[in-house]
C-alpha cells in the first residue's frame, strides 16, 4: 500500500488514460516524420561524414595534422573523450540511481536518458580509438594471448579506461534495452503493417506481458540498477584516474574521483535538459516531461554543480596549503597565465550559473534552464580543457613549456561527434519508444493529476 | 493488503532506570581515565588524543544526523518522516559538543605539531597563515555557532509546525536546509583540514575533508538505526516498520561502500604517485599500525557490504543492529587511525582500557543530551504533509 | 496451453480483487497478463521471489575471482615487468579492472538468465491473446487442464469477478 501525499506535484498532466499513454508516446514513432525531422537528420548525417572523413585523414596522415606535441601531449582529444563519457553518466544515475531513491518522476526522462548514454559513450569511446594514431591495431589493448608473449599493463589507468568505457557501453546497452522490451512489445501490438509488427516482435523478444515475466523483469532492474549504480561512479573514478595517477602538478590530486563523478552527473543532466526541453515540446509530450520534471532535474544540477565548486575551492586551497611551489604556480597560471580565459569561462559557467538555480522560480524556468543547460556544458567542456592543457603546457621544467591550439582537423571531428549524436538521437525518436511507457503507467495512478486531486497552488501556466 | 495490527504508542519519558544506566556508563568512562593518568601514567599526548577523538566523535554522530535530515528535506523525501525526530534530537548535541572540544584545548600543544610556534620547518612555517592558534580558535568558533545555530533552528521550526501547521514552516525547513547544506559542505571539509589534517601537518590530501564527512555520515546512519531499532522495540514509534529499516540499512549499506571508496581513491592515488612527502602518512600506517589499517577497511566495508548484500537482511532488527554497531565501532577505528598515528606516535599508541572506557562517558553524554531533547516534542512530526507517506509505503 | 478461458479488466485493483476472488474459490491462475507490473500482484498469485539475484551474484564472484587471478597471473607468471618500481602483485592497480569485470559478469549473466527463464529471445512467437494487454487491458488466463472444471464454469466464475470480453479458446494452438 502507497500513498501519495496531496501536496504531491503531479507527474503526468492532463486527464491521461493508459491508452493515452500509449498512444501519445507512439505518435512520434507512427506518425511520417517532418520536414523538421529530415533537416535535422541531414545536417546530423553531414556533419558526422565530414567527422569520420576527418578520422580517416587522421587515422592516414597520423597524429601530426593534430595541435598535440612536446609538452601538450593530449588536447582536444583527450578534453572530448572525457566530456562525452561525463555526459553518458546521466543516463545510468536516473535509471539507476534514481530508482534505487525510489524517484518516480524518472519514468518519464530514463528511457532518453539511457539512449543519450549509450550515443554519448559510443561518441567518447572514438578518442581513445583514434588517438592512438594506428587505429587498425586498436586490438592491442584488449588482453589476448598472442605469440609475442605479450600482455596489456594492468597497471594503467589508460587500461583500466578500456575495461571501465567497455563494461559501461555493454551494461548500459543491456539495462536501455532490458526496460525497452516491453516496450517493444507493445509497439509491436498497436503496429497495423505486417512487417513492422515482424521486427517489432524480434526487437521485443516475443514479449507478452506475462505477470511471471514481470517480476523477474522487475528483480532483475532493480539488481541492474544496484549493479549500475557503482559502475556508473567507477567509470568517470576511472577516467578521473587518467589525471590523477600522474606526478605533476594538476595531474596528481586524491579529490579527483568524486569530483570528476559529480561532474559527469553535472554535465550529464545538462545535456539531457537541453534535449528534452526541445524534445517534448517537438514531440507534444509536455504533459509527461512536466516543468516539475525539469525542476527536479535543476536540483540536482544544483547539487553537483555546487560539489564541483566546492572541489575547486578545495584546490585551489590545498594548492597554497601544501607549501609545494610547483603546485602553487600551477594554480596561479590557471587563473593568471596563457589559458587564463579557459579558466574563467569554466568558473562563471560551472560555479557561478548554477547557484542561480537556488530560485524557485528560475529552476521552473524552460528558457532559463534550456540556455543555462548550454552553458553548463560549455563549462564543463573548458573544465576538462583546463586540466589537460594547462596542466601540460607548464610544469616543472620551464624551458618545456609550450602552448597549445587545435587544428581544423580536431575541431571536425570534435563537430562530428554531435552529427553522430544527433544522427543517432534523431534515429531513436523515430524507431523507439522515448519514454518508458510501462513504467509511466505505473505511475499514473499513484501520480497523475487526475489521481491527485486538487490542482497545486502556485503552478505557473504550462504555455512552456 | 491487510493491515497489520499498529500498537499505540508508548510516550517515551527519560526516567530514573535510563538516568542510572547513563550514570554507570558515565563512571566507567572517568575511571578508564583516572586509571589512564594515575594508574597506567600514560604518556600525555595519548591522553590528550583519546580526549580529542571522543570529543570529535561526539559531534560527528549529531552533525551527521543534522546532514542526514537536511538532505532528505531538500530532496523532498518522506520516508524518514517518521524517524525525523530521532535526527532531529541528535542535532541538538552538536552546541553541547564545543564543551568536549574545550576540554581538550590544553592538549593542543601535544597533539598538533604547527602549535610549537618557535620550532616550525620550512613547510610548517608557510603554514603558518592559516595554522595559527588565534585564526584556528576562530573556526572553530565559527564553524560550532553556525551548526549551532542550524540546529536548533531547524528543530525549532519542525516543532512549530506540530502545533500550528503551516506550509510556511515546511517552506522555511526547505530554504533554511539548503543554506546549511552550502555551509555545512565548507565548513565539514574546513574542520577536518583544522582539527584531524594538521595533526599531520606536513601531509595534504584534497580528498580529506570529504573522506572525514563519509565516515562521519555513515557513524551517524548507524546511530540512528540503532536508536530507531530500540525505540521500535518499546513501541515508542510503532509506526515504524521494516520498510523504514530496510531504507537505513540501504543508507548504510551505500554508504560503507562510498566511504571505502573514498578510503580507496585517497590510498590508489597516493600509492601509485608514490611521492614522498604525500605516502609518508600511509607508510607510516602501514609499516606500524599495518593489522589495524586492514581491520578498518575489512570493519567499515567488507562486513557492512557482505552482511547488508540480501534484501532480508535490511528488515531484520538483529542482523542489521549488530552490523550498525560493528560499524560504528569501526568508524570510531577510522578515527583513532586518523589521529594517533601523526598525534601519539607508534610507540605509546594503543588500544587500551582508556580507548575502550573513555567513550562511555561521551556516550552517555551524548545520550543524555538526546534523551532530554526527544521528551521534550511529539516523538513524530504526524502533522507533516508526507506523514502519512512515511508510515504507508512499501519497498520492492 | 490446452483450452483456456480468458478476460480483461481495464484497472489494477479490479484485477487484483478478481485475483482474490478466484484463488477464493480455489481455482488455479494459469496466467495474469498485464501491460506493466501491478504492485502486490505477485504476492497475490503467491508468485516465489526470483532467483535472479543470485544469478547475478555467483557470476559477479565468478568474475571477480577470474579477474583478478587473471591480472595475478599475467603480472607474476606471464611476463612480469617493472612499473614504475610497483611491486608485481600490485594488488590496488588490479582493483579497477576486477570491479569492471564483476559487474559486467553479472549484469549479463543475470540478463541472460531472464531470457532464458522466461523464454524470451530474438525470434521468440509470444501467444498473445489479447494485443491490449500491452496497453491498457489486464488479462486473467484460466487453463481447464489446472481446474477440474468445464468451461462454462471457469467463464462464468471469471464472468463472476467482472472480467469483460470472456472468451475461450480450444486447444491445439
Amino acid at each position: 500500500m502507497m500513498h501519495v501525499s496531496p501536496v504531491r506535484e503531479p507527474l503526468i498532466n492532463g486527464e491521461k488514460s493508459y491508452k493515452d499513454i500509449t498512444n501519445d508516446v507512439m505518435a512520434p514513432i507512427r506518425a511520417k516524420p517532418g520536414k523538421l525531422w529530415f533537416v535535422g537528420l541531414g545536417i546530423s548525417m553531414l556533419v558526422m561524414l565530414v567527422g569520420f572523413a576527418m578520422i580517416g585523414y587522421t587515422v592516414w596522415f597520423g597524429i601530426g595534422t593534430w595541435g598535440v606535441n612536446r609538452t601538450i601531449g593530449w588536447g582536444w582529444g583527450i578534453t572530448n573523450f572525457v566530456w562525452w563519457v561525463g555526459i553518458g553518466h546521466a543516463g545510468t544515475f536516473i535509471s539507476a540511481i534514481l530508482l534505487l531513491f525510489r524517484q518516480k518522476w524518472r519514468t518519464s526522462i530514463n528511457r532518453a536518458a539511457e539512449a543519450m548514454t549509450i550515443f554519448a559513450v559510443m561518441c567518447a569511446g572514438l578518442f581513445p580509438l583514434i588517438h592512438m594514431g594506428r587505429l587498425p591495431l586498436g586490438f592491442f589493448i584488449l588482453p589476448y594471448p598472442n605469440t609475442r608473449e605479450l600482455w596489456v599493463n594492468f597497471n594503467s589507468p589508460l587500461l583500466w579506461d578500456v575495461f571501465a568505457i567497455t563494461a559501461y557501453l555493454l551494461v548500459s546497452l543491456l539495462f536501455w534495452y532490458m526496460g525497452l522490451i516491453p516496450d517493444l512489445g507493445t509497439i509491436r501490438d498497436r503496429m497495423k503493417t505486417l512487417w513492422k509488427k515482424k521486427v517489432y516482435n524480434f526487437l521485443s523478444f516475443g514479449w507478452k506481458g506475462s505477470a511471471r515475466h514481470w517480476q523477474r523483469h522487475e528483480s532483475m532492474s532493480l539488481i541492474l540498477a544496484g549493479l549500475a549504480a557503482p559502475l556508473v561512479l567507477s567509470v568517470h573514478t576511472i577516467v578521473s584516474f587518467d589525471f590523477a595517477t600522474s606526478v605533476i602538478p594538476g595531474w596528481h590530486t586524491t579529490i579527483f574521483p568524486p569530483y570528476f563523478v559529480s561532474g559527469a552527473v553535472f554535465s550529464g543532466f545538462a545535456m539531457v535538459l537541453t534535449l528534452m526541453i526541445v524534445t517534448r515540446k517537438v514531440l507534444n509530450l509536455q504533459e509527461y516531461i512536466t516543468v516539475g520534471h525539469v525542476e527536479s532535474m535543476n536540483k540536482v544540477i544544483i547539487a553537483t554543480g555546487s560539489i564541483v565548486g566546492i572541489a575547486y575551492i578545495t584546490e585551489l586551497f590545498m594548492a597554497w596549503y601544501s607549501g609545494v611551489e610547483y603546485e602553487r604556480y600551477a594554480f596561479l597560471n590557471r587563473a593568471m597565465g596563457p589559458y587564463a580565459w579557459a579558466y574563467w569561462i569554466m568558473m562563471t559557467c560551472n560555479v557561478i550559473s548554477p547557484q542561480l538555480l537556488w530560485f524557485k522560480k528560475l529552476r521552473r524556468n524552460l528558457t532559463f534552464t534550456f540556455v543555462l543547460s548550454i552553458f553548463i556544458n560549455i563549462g564543463m567542456w573548458f573544465e576538462r580543457f583546463v586540466i589537460v592543457v594547462t596542466s601540460l603546457h607548464r610544469d616543472y621544467l620551464p624551458s618545456s613549456w609550450s602552448m597549445y591550439k587545435p587544428t581544423w582537423v580536431e575541431v571536425a571531428i570534435y563537430l562530428g561527434t554531435f552529427g553522430l549524436f544527433f544522427t543517432l538521437f534523431f534515429l531513436f525518436i523515430r524507431v523507439f519508444p522515448v519514454i518508458a511507457l510501462a513504467e509511466v503507467k505505473s505511475v499514473l495512478r499513484s501520480s497523475a493529476r487526475k489521481f491527485i486531486g486538487k490542482p497545486v497552488k502556485n503552478q505557473p501556466s504550462e504555455k512552456q | 493488503m491487510e493491515k497489520k495490527e499498529i500498537p499505540d504508542a508508548v510516550p517515551f519519558r527519560f526516567e530514573k532506570k535510563l538516568k542510572l544506566w547513563l550514570a554507570i556508563a558515565a563512571g566507567v568512562g572517568v575511571i578508564a581515565l583516572l586509571w589512564a593518568v594515575f594508574i597506567e601514567q600514560a604518556p600525555a599526548s595519548r591522553i590528550w588524543a583519546n580526549l580529542w577523538m571522543n570529543a570529535l566523535m561526539f559531534l560527528f554522530l549529531g552533525l551527521g544526523a543534522l546532514f542526514f535530515w537536511t538532505v532528505n528535506t531538500l530532496g523532498e523525501s518522506s520516508w524518514q518522516i517518521n524517524i525525523q525526530r530521532i535526527m532531529e534530537s541528535m542535532g541538538i548535541t552538536i552546541p553541547f559538543a564545543v564543551i568536549f572540544f574545550i576540554v581538550a584545548f590544553p592538549g593542543m600543544r601535544n597533539l598538533f605539531e604547527w602549535t610549537h610556534t618557535g620550532q616550525l620547518d620550512r613547510l610548517l612555517q608557510e603554514k603558518t597563515p592559516y595554522l595559527n592558534i588565534p585564526f584556528w580558535m576562530f573556526r572553530l568558533a565559527i564553524y560550532f555557532a553556525l551548526w549551532s545555530f542550524f540546529a536548533v533552528y531547524l528543530r525549532k521550526i519542525s516543532v512549530k509546525n506540530d502545533f500550528e501547521p503551516h506550509e510556511k514552516y515546511l517552506a522555511r525547513l526547505r530554504s533554511t536546509s539548503g543554506w546549511f547544506m552550502v555551509i555545512f559542505a565548507i565548513t565539514s571539509s574546513m574542520a577536518a583540514w583544522d582539527w584531524l589534517m594538521s595533526i599531520d601537518a606536513h601531509w595534504f590530501s584534497t580528498l580529506y575533508g570529504w573522506y572525514i564527512f563519509s565516515g562521519m555520515f555513515v557513524a551517524a546512519v548507524a546511530v540512528i538505526i540503532l536508536i530507531t531499532i530500540a525505540f521500535k522495540k518499546f513501541n515508542i514509534l510503532p509506526n515504524v516498520n521494516e520498510e523504514h529499516l530496510h531504507d537505513l540499512g540501504k543508507y548504510l549499506f551505500g554508504f560503507s561502500i562510498f566511504w571505502a571508496y573514498l578510503w580507496l581513491s585517497q590510498y590508489l592515488l597516493i600509492w601509485y604517485s608514490n611521492i614522498p612527502e604525500e605516502t609518508v602518512y600511509y607508510v607510516e600506517r602501514i609499516e606500524h599500525f599495518n593489522s589495524l589499517f586492514y581491520l578498518n577497511l575489512i570493519v567499515n566495508f567488507t562486513v557492512p557490504f557482505f552482511a547488508l548484500m540480501t534484501r532480508n537482511s535490511k528488515r531484520q532488527t538483529t542482523i542489521l543492529a549488530v552490523v550498525a554497531l560493528i560499524v560504528l565501532l569501526g568508524h570510531y577505528l577510522d578515527l583513532w587511525l586518523a589521529i594517533m598515528p601523526g598525534a601519539v606516535g607508534h610507540e605509546a599508541a594503543k588500544i587500551g582500557f582508556l580507548e575502550i572506557g573513555l567513550p562511555f562517558f561521551y556516550l552517555a553524554a551524548f545520550l543524555a543530551i538526546f534523551f532530554i531533547s526527544f521528551e521534550k516534542a511529539k516523538p513524530v512530526p504526524e502533522n507533516h504533509p508526507y506523514f502519512i507517506e512515511s508510515s504507508e509505503y512499501e519497498n520492492i | 496451453m490446452g483450452a483456456i478461458v480468458y478476460g480483461h479488466f481495464t484497472d489494477e485493483p479490479d484485477l487484483l480483487k478478481a485475483v482474490k476472488e478466484l484463488q477464493n474459490k480455489g481455482i488455479r491462475i494459469a496466467d495474469v497478463r498485464t501491460p506493466f507490473p501491478v504492485h502486490g500482484l505477485d504476492k497475490a498469485l503467491k508468485y516465489r521471489r526470483s532467483h535472479l539475484p543470485k544469478v547475478a551474484f555467483i557470476a559477479g564472484v565468478a568474475g571477480a575471482v577470474l579477474m583478478f587471478y587473471f591480472q595475478y597471473w599475467v603480472f607474476t607468471e606471464g611476463w612480469p615487468l617493472n612499473f614504475g618500481g610497483k611491486p608485481y602483485f600490485s594488488v590496488l592497480s588490479f582493483i579497477p579492472g576486477t570491479f569492471e569485470i564483476t559487474i559486467l559478469f553479472a549484469a549479463f549473466a543475470m540478463g541472460i538468465a531472464f531470457l532464458v527463464r522466461s523464454n524470451l529471445g530474438p525470434g521468440s512467437i509470444p501467444d498473445i491473446l489479447d494485443e491490449n494487454v500491452t496497453d491498457d487491458h489486464f488479462q486473467i488466463i484460466l487453463s481447464e487442464k489446472e481446474n477440474r472444471l468445464s468451461e462454462t464454469e471457469l467463464s462464468e466464475a471469471l464472468s463472476a469477478t467482472g472480467a469483460l470480453d470472456v472468451k475461450h479458446v480450444n486447444g491445439e494452438k
